[in-house]
């Protein structure tokens, strides 16, 4: 940790023996959204710009930041270049409001080509004085010296030189930086232009780098915030909370606060886990808002946005040209709403200290931040630090700015310093977008196959994002401001004769802000398919067809020598390339040079691309293979730097046309996690010849956006060039495309699938009428006296430790554990058809427990459903099943339970939906279903007939395992353990009739209910997962009894799978989900050793209420789950994605499932809604 | 989009307790719930900065750590089902001042941009060669799948792999 911002500030403008070069300017660099004449009224500004000490060591500062591109590298080499000293001498000082100069936000690819110039004539301040000062120590002439590794020696006397650190020693000396001061000439460079190794990287692949998350202060607490349910549309926050519960959570260990300001709500405790939990589990009540247009096809909604039409070119007269054109080509491209997708969301942590506030923050602007603070918290921007420290790359503005208001704002709550981490759902919701864009082109060919006339106009709703928290808690309207940004590279490249350029300043409609390429990534897509689409209506090569009307010659150079690598052979037809099966081959080109930076903006680096692509043309799949990508970045300060973000740009931007397109709903953002958001992964990056223009001679140019730009449309080109079709809309899914290639025909009369009923519905179907048959039999039963609780020191210890096993065959806790989870003291709501039934306090407790009860009393419950008091009780408590255990087994219940410590633990009444909340109705009930259960077989061998106790009996499997008839009573016979419902879990079949696509052996049931896994079948989860783990006191025999018994039951009925063909005609589901969501643990090992989805029985069930709970709930890992689990099962749990997929998302993913694993198993209907009910039922408890 | 239908139980769920861990080679022991992620416990009990959070959903592999030698999640791991386990972290493959041959591989061919995702790519390398010493292409980049890097440097560490790969090889330690 560094010594603290005021301490070093302080060092710099005290200490001795130093060389310190300063800058002077009058006000601080404009910012967007700033009022007229704000960036003045700062008044005049000195900021120290580079540090020699008294050892010849450099401290340099920028006040733009590394954001993962390298420039912390680049700016040491252009350091150490002007100094002559090595590059390992220079440490940069980025982006820390205490010491570092304001140089605006780290924005638009200006680091290198603006932000660095005046670092280069700093250092070459501190140079000559340098060299004059050995100028008349050594008393030589300045023309006699010369620079190398920080020493001034005599050129013609290699011995005689001095160190700048003797230099320096012995004075403060203060320079005013000289914009004048002699800097090297180009032809002597040896450190710039050079590659060097990234200065960051060591510390980075050993863990010792500190990156804001890493950042830790003593005293530190942990924070959560809960944003509205409006995810990622800030427009709607301001008024939307309701109503807060604290005591939701009340339970949380260590927690320190609930802070709660306007719509701004945060949790904060002593351990990140807790405070984590307690975000999750506080009870907030929001008002509801739903009003976003559709945005997953933004178009409509872009249109209808309000804007103002802005005119950036108008040449020649377009109408004209228009109605002379030989052939027009009107054409509209859509960009859809990206995501900046930081591999780390974001993180700060805040600490209040003597009045003063120091932020750790992964933040782009550090002085915009500052003022931002400053406003929020009332307190005069001096009084704030922002020390600056690198976090997961952000390629535009992402949460990090967020996260450092809400640090402050907790941190100011609780007196604390205060580390705050935004969730992944966070901040994929609320990270400000890159905007959809919509860009119409109207146009056409002259008589002779040139452009008659280019009318250009684009649509883009973004702005700079304000700060959340600002707008939480009111400091800032909601009203959200507009940003003239849509107009990068809008002006196209090429010299149309006729040509007009027009941009619709909007406001966002969901959060947007920058992302890398602004608006010139979607305008050049639009220009460089455009011209792509006249050079084939001409019949011209694409590239030929450029050149005629490219007026740049530095560009037409970068064109033809990209051509030229590519071996690009030129073509004016699609369809050259061929392929082979169903792939499709081609290939295609696209150009940009980036001009950012308010219109008419600067330009960065030129780029080319060629893309090669291969489709599917049944499938629709679209894979880049190649790119040829060249690239005019001027001077290259480090062209190993350089050449790496051209590869992060053609990745990254290969991975945003291919896959990306944030998925919204009426309320905001649905794509909250890595699944539904795709980003390119290993497999699908291309092969990547990056082409770099030697221009050292000319100014260095921006290199961190350029090779991007050109992406979306050498992409389209490429798949024209394949397939004849114009892709217009991005991003190229696989849908999109093969929706593309084959137009759905004629439909036919396949008639629709019937809907199946709900699986509850079909399974518990009500039939009150039955039940007026009953109505004469006799319903009420006498009551047993109450009786003094029985003291357990009448029973022997061995009685009491059988009871014990009885208990746990018998997996009462299962039901009737007390809100700690350990006792009987019941209280838990078991979900049934029929209502909600509550488990019974079993301690006992004379007044809420069964401390009351005789023996008889307890044994009539027991086995005949009858309360002490003669009510009946429900069928949800087995009595059926309980009638067949022996008496002795009975009675140490009996005696076990009563050495239970009594627990005062009232539970609530169950009342059930009419007509079953009338208890008599249960006599009836008894008298049709109520049979004691039968079970023996002495031609069977005793561990079958032992099993067969523990199963049907003790065990009451069948509760759970049986299907229930209308009125909740088991069925027998054939349906007998056939399968059935429990607390909203699947409980599968235990006969023939299983699923399992292995059958169950002996073995695999025995490691099943003793480890609670078995690797041919899967785990045990839900209450299944209680079960095993009550079971876990049996001996060894009694669990092989059970699997004897039970492995005679699979053989028993043929397996009668009604299984459908194999062929399925569209897929069905979400691959894509699948992959980014699931497919790392399940497919690719990094869960540890999974069962595979193919074996597990949950995929091949008729019911997918297995699989909805597992994703919907995640499943504990099995060390959590189990008493003796399986030294094999791995050690992760399944996470949870309750609070991270929607029910469509969540139904998609199963639907996947099913189709890739159980493919000759029918599809499941009513996936959305059995997602739905499963999510609005109370998780199984503990588990 | 909170949900108060939360388990019941989960009090005695969180109560701390004390846990001894195998963590880089040594012993140590942390107080906290049995149900605490492994990556809280490395990085706030232990200051073990290498694993990183990234999703908590086990799908981005920014957290990723060695148990007995798997590259697994470690967000996705409870506290208790790491006890008994072989918990390596990045600080702790190096020996002595001597890193570890992918460590130096990563370094020598500037495999990263921010960096944030390469402790999940350099524990899955390590994972990768000491399984498989000569893999191919296609079963690096199937390795690797799931570590998902948002800067675009994927060539960079496609070609670290290698390295590592034919640098293990050559001197026949697959670490």
């Amino acid at each position: 940790m560094r010594p603290d911002p005021a301490a070093r500030r302080r060092h710099w403008q005290e200490t001795g023996d130093v060389l310190l070069v300063y800058r002077e300017t009058i006000g601080r660099p404009p910012r967007l959204g700033d009022a007229p004449g704000a960036a003045l009224a700062a008044g005049p500004q000195r900021a120290l710009y580079l540090v020699v000490d008294g050892e010849g060591r450099v401290t340099a500062f920028n006040g733009h930041v590394d954001l993962g591109t390298g420039i912390r590298t680049a700016l040491a080499q252009i350091v150490a270049e002007e100094l002559d000293v090595p590059l390992a001498d220079v440490t940069m000082d980025l982006g820390s409001t205490a010491t570092a100069p304001d140089q605006g936000g780290t924005i638009a690819s200006e680091t290198i080509q603006i932000a660095a110039v005046p670092l280069r004539q700093a250092a070459a301040t501190a140079r000559r004085h340098l060299v004059e000062a050995a100028s008349r120590r050594l008393n030589r002439g300045i023309a006699e010296l010369v620079v190398a590794s920080g020493t001034v020696r005599v050129a013609a006397e290699p011995d005689l030189g001095i160190p700048y650190g003797d230099l320096v020693r012995g004075a403060r000396t203060e320079l005013t930086l000289d914009p004048d001061a002699p800097v090297k000439p180009v032809a002597d460079y040896g450190i710039v232009g050079r590659p060097v190794p990234r200065v960051d990287i060591p510390a980075k692949a050993t863990g010792a780098w500190t990156y804001v998350h890493d950042v830790r202060v003593p005293g530190m607490v942990h924070g959560r915030v809960v944003r509205p349910p409006v995810p990622g549309v800030d427009s709607a926050l301001g008024g939307r909370l309701a109503a807060i519960d604290d005591a939701s959570v009340a339970h949380i260990p260590g927690l320190v606060a609930v802070v709660v300001i306007g719509d701004f709500v945060g949790v904060v405790a002593e351990r990140e886990e807790n405070a984590a939990e307690a975000a999750r589990c506080l009870s907030v009540t929001w008002r509801p808002w739903a009003g976003l247009p559709d945005l997953n096809r933004p178009e409509a909604a872009l249109r209808d946005n309000p804007a103002t039409a802005r005119r950036l070119l108008d040449r020649g007269d377009v109408e004209r040209a228009l109605a002379h054109a030989q052939e027009r080509l009107d054409r509209t491209y859509v960009w859809p709403y990206q995501m900046h997708g930081s591999i780390g969301p974001s993180c700060a942590v805040a600490e209040f200290r003597d009045g003063t506030l120091v932020v750790w923050s992964g933040t782009q602007n550090p002085h915009v931040l500052q003022s931002d603070l400053a406003l929020l918290l009332d307190m005069p921007e001096e009084r704030i630090a922002i020390e600056r420290h690198e976090a997961a790359g952000c390629y535009g503005r992402n949460c990090a700015d967020d996260v450092a208001a809400d640090a402050a704002l907790l941190a100011r709550a609780v007196g604390r310093p205060v580390r705050v981490q935004l969730t992944r759902e966070q901040e994929h919701a609320w990270e400000p977008k890159g905007a959809a864009q919509v860009m119409d082109v109207r146009g056409g060919l002259d008589a002779e196959g040139g452009p008659a006339a280019y009318d250009f106009e684009t649509r883009y709703p973004s702005n700079g994002a304000p700060t959340l928290a600002l707008i939480l808690t009111g400091k800032v309207a909601s009203q959200p401001a507009v940003y003239p940004m849509g107009d990068r590279t809008a002006v196209p490249p090429y010299a149309f004769g006729h040509a007009r350029v027009t941009v619709h300043d909007m406001p966002p409609i969901a959060r947007a802000s920058w992302l890398r390429g602004v608006s010139a990534l979607p305008n050049t897509f639009a220009h460089e398919s455009y011209i792509d689409e006249l050079a084939s209506a001409a019949g011209v090569d694409p590239i030929a067809y450029r050149l005629r009307y490219l007026p740049d010659a530095r560009a037409a150079d970068l064109v033809r020598a990209v051509a030229e690598r590519a071996a690009w052979v030129p073509h004016t037809r699609p369809g050259t390339h061929g392929g082979s099966g169903d792939i499709l081959y081609g290939r295609g080109f696209a150009y940009a040079v980036y001009v950012h930076g308010p219109f008419p903006g600067k330009a960065a680096a030129w780029a080319a691309w060629v893309a090669d692509v291969a489709v599917n043309r049944v499938t629709g799949e679209v894979a880049v293979t190649r790119v040829v990508v060249g690239q005019d970045s001027g001077l290259m300060i480090n062209p190993d730097g350089v050449r790496h973000q051209i590869h992060g740009n053609v990745i990254q931007s290969t991975s945003r046309v291919l896959k990306e397109s944030v998925g919204f709903d009426a309320t905001g953002v649905t794509s909250r996690e890595w699944g539904s958001y795709p980003i390119l992964a290993f497999p699908q990056v291309p092969d990547i010849d990056v082409l770099m223009v030697p221009r050292p001679n000319d100014p260095p140019l921006g290199a961190g956006e350029s090779a991007s730009v050109p992406s979306a449309a050498a992409i389209t080109n490429a798949l024209f060039d394949a397939t004849g079709i114009r892709f217009r809309d991005l991003p190229l899914t696989a849908e999109a495309v093969r929706a593309a290639l084959n137009p759905p025909r004629i439909a036919g009369p396949d008639a629709p699938t019937r809907r199946r009923r709900g699986f509850l519905a079909g399974l518990f179907g009500a039939g009150a009428g039955a039940l007026a048959l009953s109505l004469t039999l006799l319903p009420w039963r006498p009551a047993y006296p109450s009786i003094e609780r029985p003291d357990p020191a009448a029973y022997s210890a061995a009685t009491i430790a059988q009871g014990r096993l009885v208990a746990a065959a018998g997996a009462c806790l299962v039901c009737h554990a007390g809100p700690d989870g350990r006792s009987f003291a019941g209280g838990r709501g078991l979900e049934t058809p029929f209502g909600t039934v509550y488990a019974s306090n079993i301690t006992p407790d004379a007044a809420a427990g069964i401390g009351a009860w005789s023996y008889p009393a307890f044994a009539r419950a027991m086995r005949e459903g009858v309360s002490r008091d003669g009510h009946h009780l429900y069928p949800a408590h087995p009595y059926p099943s309980f009638s067949g255990i022996g008496e002795r087994d009975l009675q140490a219940l009996y005696a076990y339970l009563m050495a239970q410590r009594p627990v005062a633990n009232p539970v609530p009444e169950t009342r059930l939906r009419p007509p079953f909340g009338i208890r008599p109705l249960m006599a009836g009930w008894n008298a049709l279903f109520h049979r004691p259960v039968s079970f023996a077989d002495p031609a069977r061998g005793p561990d079958w007939n032992r099993g067969a106790y523990l199963v049907e009996a003790l065990g009451h499997c069948g509760a759970c395992h049986s299907p229930r008839n209308a009125l909740g009573a088991e069925r027998r016979g054939e349906a007998r353990l056939a399968g059935g419902f429990a607390d909203g879990w699947e409980a599968p079949a235990l006969t023939g009739l299983s699923r399992a696509p292995l059958p169950w052996t002996e073995d695999d049931l025995y490691a099943y209910l003793r480890t609670g896994r078995s690797p041919r079948h899967g785990s045990a989860a839900g209450p299944m997962a209680a079960v095993v783990a009550s079971l876990a006191p049996l001996p060894d025999a009694d669990i092989r009894a059970m699997a004897v018994y039970l492995a005679s039951l699979v053989g028993e009925a043929p397996s009668p799978h009604p299984r459908r063909a194999a062929a399925v005609a569209a897929p069905r589901g979400s691959a894509t989900l699948f992959q980014g969501a699931c497919a790392s643990c399940h497919e690719g090992g990094a869960g540890g050793e999974l069962v595979p989805l193919g074996l597990v029985t949950a995929v091949h069930s008729a019911y997918p209420a297995n699989l909805i709970q597992a994703v919907l709930n995640g499943v504990a890992a099995a060390a959590e789950r189990f008493p003796n689990p399986d030294p094999s099962a791995p050690p992760a749990a399944m996470p949870a994605f309750r609070d991270t997929l929607t029910d469509r998302q969540v139904a998609e993913v199963v639907a996947y499932t099913r189709a890739r694993y159980a493919p000759d198993a029918p599809e499941w209907p009513g996936l959305e809604a059995a997602v739905a009910r499963v999510r609005g039922s109370t998780p199984h408890a503990g588990w | 989009m909170q949900d108060d239908r939360r388990p019941i139980a989960t009090t005695a769920r969180l109560a701390a307790s004390r846990h001894v861990l195998t963590v880089n080679g040594r012993s140590v022991a942390v107080e906290a719930a049995p149900g605490t992620r492994l990556l809280y416990v490395l990085r706030n009990d232990l200051a073990l900065n290498g694993p990183k959070y990234g999703c908590g959903l086990g799908q981005c592999g920014s957290c990723t750590v060695l148990v007995d030698g798997r590259a697994l999640r470690s967000c996705a791991i409870p506290l208790r089902a790491a006890i008994g386990r072989r918990i390596t972290t990045l600080e702790g493959l190096a020996q002595g001042d001597r890193l570890h041959p992918v460590q130096d591989a990563f370094i020598a061919e500037n495999a990263a941009q921010c960096g944030y995702c390469l402790n999940g790519m350099i524990m899955t390398t390590v994972a990768l060669l000491s399984a498989n010493p000569d893999p191919s292409e296609a079963e690096i980049r199937s390795a690797l799948q799931g570590n998902l890097c948002r800067c675009g440097t994927h060539v960079e560490i496609l070609r670290a792999v290698r390295a590592a790969a034919a640098r293990m090889r050559s001197r026949g330690d697959a670490a």
